[in-house]
């Protein structure tokens, strides 16, 4: 590799804490912004569904519609794919280049390669949007076949997940050539788990690349005359569970490596977090039929051995209570926390990049739990597709991942900008109405659920008695948690907008980076070809029966596809 | 590797919980007999009429019944179906299209409805009532409309 002709030791790049470098500045802003542009779309669309699901709301104000949109499901493909896959997406490569050049003090291996990357992703991104918007793509962001969208649609979703393979190929390159360059050392507990996290990104994806590439794309093309939904579901899920914890690993990194410095605190121990990220890559995978508990095509055994494995995965999620929670117990105690529980309520409360982290925490907890539940094979019975599911997943992804990515970018932009946030307590504002909102939109959706309103559904449209009574009200509280998430939203942007425009004051906080890994690390937890080793057993184990039984192609592999605009009109 | 005697004591909780968890779902199975779906056979969604028996609801005496569905954008076949409260019905589900979902009201039927594939679920109606039979699962433009009925009478 490159090692073998350049000197042994690249010097160390140094870089400044109060700044960017130029080239630094150029990458990891564009991928930055990006992401919250994207978010932009999506991220008002939210509480727009909020409102259009309550009975309430459109009791009041009837035959009311999403602004801009022709209809509800149109809206809810933005929202869905535009926060999950493209702002996520984004904010997580942008945030994985700046983490990794400056815990390793080195350049990327080739910055070109990053720059093709992001082009690759943001074509990707223009053609999922036009296929939507030009109302050829209303297929959410699980785009089950045989319903079938504009081929654009499925050219953009490739081109972004070969632009994330040529991200992680510059990532794994840039920790290689650092490796050979630090022999003994282990590296920086930041970079361990972004590896871990494009690893397993990299094996999850093979499964939607799959889908997309022998099924999806040639039937929208035409060149494929049927297809089989169980299959297509498969292999979607095969990646969607990988997919969450995509999500989830980089706010760890910001948990783990970034909030001890913020509060001035330590890790209670640096090794643990690594075997907790190797666990979450190991087990991403052989869990994810916990999304098909309820499809007819998948034995008793199967789901039995991936509600197993989903057990063993919330073992990381637990350790990172332990040791982020003994991290902050360390840092409440340094601010005259007390006795057993009052270092809880000592936490640097009012700054905002503290608080966007404990609040995602306190809302993760509720992710966490509701997640076991779900996962529970026969609980699953009466959640799946009710609306507890969206409740859930907005207190994983659009709080321990989003608000914790709100939390970063108000270090991060500041140093992308050159200029100090522009307003902490609109920050503040911004992270308690999260919280707040968030609470009252996931314990609504969560009720409803269990009250028996499915998710993805627009109620508006619905017959008389579609809803039970009982769901009613918890719809309409999850409404006005959508609104306080509105005012949350607009608090958000005009502080980014603050920043970008009107900031004038220098940089304040600090890039909380560490340039070193604790020396107690084994360097075992860094023998890759071991653990990918076990996670590849894990899914021959679990996902070798599955697709031996959805991949039948003498019996299955006979249904047409079909326009989410409706029956029998048929896409040629 | 060096773990602090605190941690040693969190995996244990760990352990006890989700050790908990997992008994609990053991005996949801095995004590109360919960059913999750599991395959029942394939069919050529383009053949349902010949291959799925007529929709409807069918009595085998003793208060137990089956009922054949098909989905399909936006409506099942049948509309409505009337049992006797104490009934025991097996659903047979099948979709003519895309994907859809079964959904029963207060009850524990949830099923993925996909095409080439037949779902089933038993349950018994307790409570006199009616019921809907939600489409649960995003089919296209108008999924929202989606829904059939179970009356439940005395």
């Amino acid at each position: 590799m490159q090692a073998a002709h350049s000197p042994r030791r690249l010097p160390a790049l140094t870089f400044p804490s109060f700044a960017m470098l130029a080239s630094e500045q150029w990458l990891v802003g564009s991928h930055i912004l990006t992401a919250l542009a994207a978010l932009f779309l999506g991220i008002f669309l939210g509480p727009f569904q909020a409102f259009r699901r309550s009975p309430f709301f459109m009791e009041t104000f009837t035959d009311w519609q999403i602004p801009f949109f022709s209809y509800y499901y149109q809206a809810l493909t933005v929202h869905g794919v535009i926060n999950a896959l493209f702002f996520t997406t984004f904010f997580i490569v942008g945030f994985s280049y700046f983490v990794t050049q400056r815990s390793l003090e080195r350049p990327l291996w080739q910055p070109s390669v990053a720059w093709a990357a992001f082009a690759s992703i943001f074509i990707g991104l223009g053609l999922v949007l036009y296929a939507i918007m030009a109302q050829r793509a209303s297929v959410l962001y699980t785009f089950y076949p045989p319903l079938i969208a504009h081929p654009t649609f499925y050219i953009g979703l490739v081109l972004m997940v070969v632009g994330t393979w040529l991200v992680a190929l510059n990532l794994f390159m840039t920790y290689a050539s650092w490796r050979s360059d630090h022999p003994g050392e282990p590296v920086p507990l930041a970079v361990f788990a972004l590896l871990t996290n494009f690893a397993m990104w990299c094996v999850g994806t093979l499964g939607v690349a799959a889908e997309i590439l022998f099924m999806l794309l040639p039937m929208s093309l035409g060149w494929v005359k049927t297809t089989d939904s169980q299959a297509a579901r498969a292999l979607f899920w095969f990646f969607g569970h990988p997919l969450v914890y995509f999500w989830l690993i980089p706010a760890y990194v910001s948990w783990y490596t970034m909030l001890p410095k913020q509060t001035n605190s330590k890790l209670f121990s640096d090794p643990l977090g690594r075997v907790a990220f190797l666990m979450l890559m190991i087990f991403s995978t052989p869990v994810a039929v916990h999304h098909m508990f309820t499809d007819p095509g998948i034995s008793m055994v199967s789901k039995a051995i991936h509600t197993f494995f989903t057990f063993i995965v919330a073992i990381p999620s637990l350790m990172t209570a332990f040791n982020v929670g003994a991290m902050l117990e360390r840092a409440g105690r340094k601010r005259g926390g007390t006795g057993p529980l009052s270092w809880l309520w000592h936490q640097d409360f009012g700054n905002p990049v503290v608080a966007a982290q404990i609040c995602a925490m306190i809302l993760f907890i509720m992710g966490g739990f509701s997640g076991i539940i779900q996962a529970s094979l026969t609980l699953n019975i009466a959640l799946h597709n009710t609306s507890w599911i969206p409740g859930h997943f907005h207190m994983t992804l659009a709080s321990a991942t989003a608000l914790t990515f709100m939390g970063i970018t108000y270090w991060l932009l500041p140093l992308i900008r050159n200029r100090a946030l522009w307003n902490r307590k609109v920050a503040l504002g911004q992270v308690y109405t999260w919280l707040v909102g968030m609470l009252l939109f996931g314990h609504g959706m969560g009720a409803a659920g269990i009250a028996g309103a499915p998710r993805r559904t627009d109620f508006a449209g619905s017959p008389a008695g579609y809803l039970s009574v009982e769901a009613i009200p918890w719809l309409n509280s999850a409404a006005i948690g959508g609104a306080i998430l509105l005012l949350s939203s607009i608090l958000f942007y005009v502080n980014v907008i603050g920043t970008l425009a009107f900031s004038t004051k220098p940089v304040e906080d600090e890039a909380p980076i560490s340039t070193t890994g604790d020396p107690h690390a084994p360097l075992i937890l860094e023998r890759w070809s071991l653990w990918l080793g076990i996670m590849f057993v894990l899914i021959v184990i679990a996902w070798g029966p599955v697709f031996a039984q959805v991949f039948d192609f003498t019996n299955g592999f006979k249904s047409l596809p079909f326009s989410p605009m409706g029956s029998p009109m048929q896409i040629k | 590797m060096h773990i602090h005697k605190l941690e040693q004591y969190w995996f244990i909780a760990i352990a006890a919980v989700l050790g908990a968890f997992g008994a609990a779902l053991f005996a949801s199975i095995l004590v109360f007999g919960v059913q999750v779906p599991t395959p029942v056979s394939r069919i050529d969604p383009q053949q349902i009429s010949t291959a799925f028996p007529e929709p409807g609801l069918r009595d085998l005496g003793n208060k137990r019944y089956t009922a054949h569905f098909t989905a399909q954008t936006w409506f099942f076949t049948p509309k409505e179906i009337k049992v006797p409260r104490g009934a025991e019905v097996t659903f047979l589900v099948t979709s003519k299209d895309v994907t859809h979902g079964f959904f029963i009201e207060g009850h524990d039927v949830n099923l993925m409805l996909l095409p080439g594939q037949i779902s089933q679920a038993v349950t018994q109606f307790n409570r006199p009532g009616t019921y809907n039979i939600i489409c649960h699962e995003y089919c296209g433009a108008a999924h929202q409309t989606m829904v059939a009925k179970i009356i439940v009478t005395e």
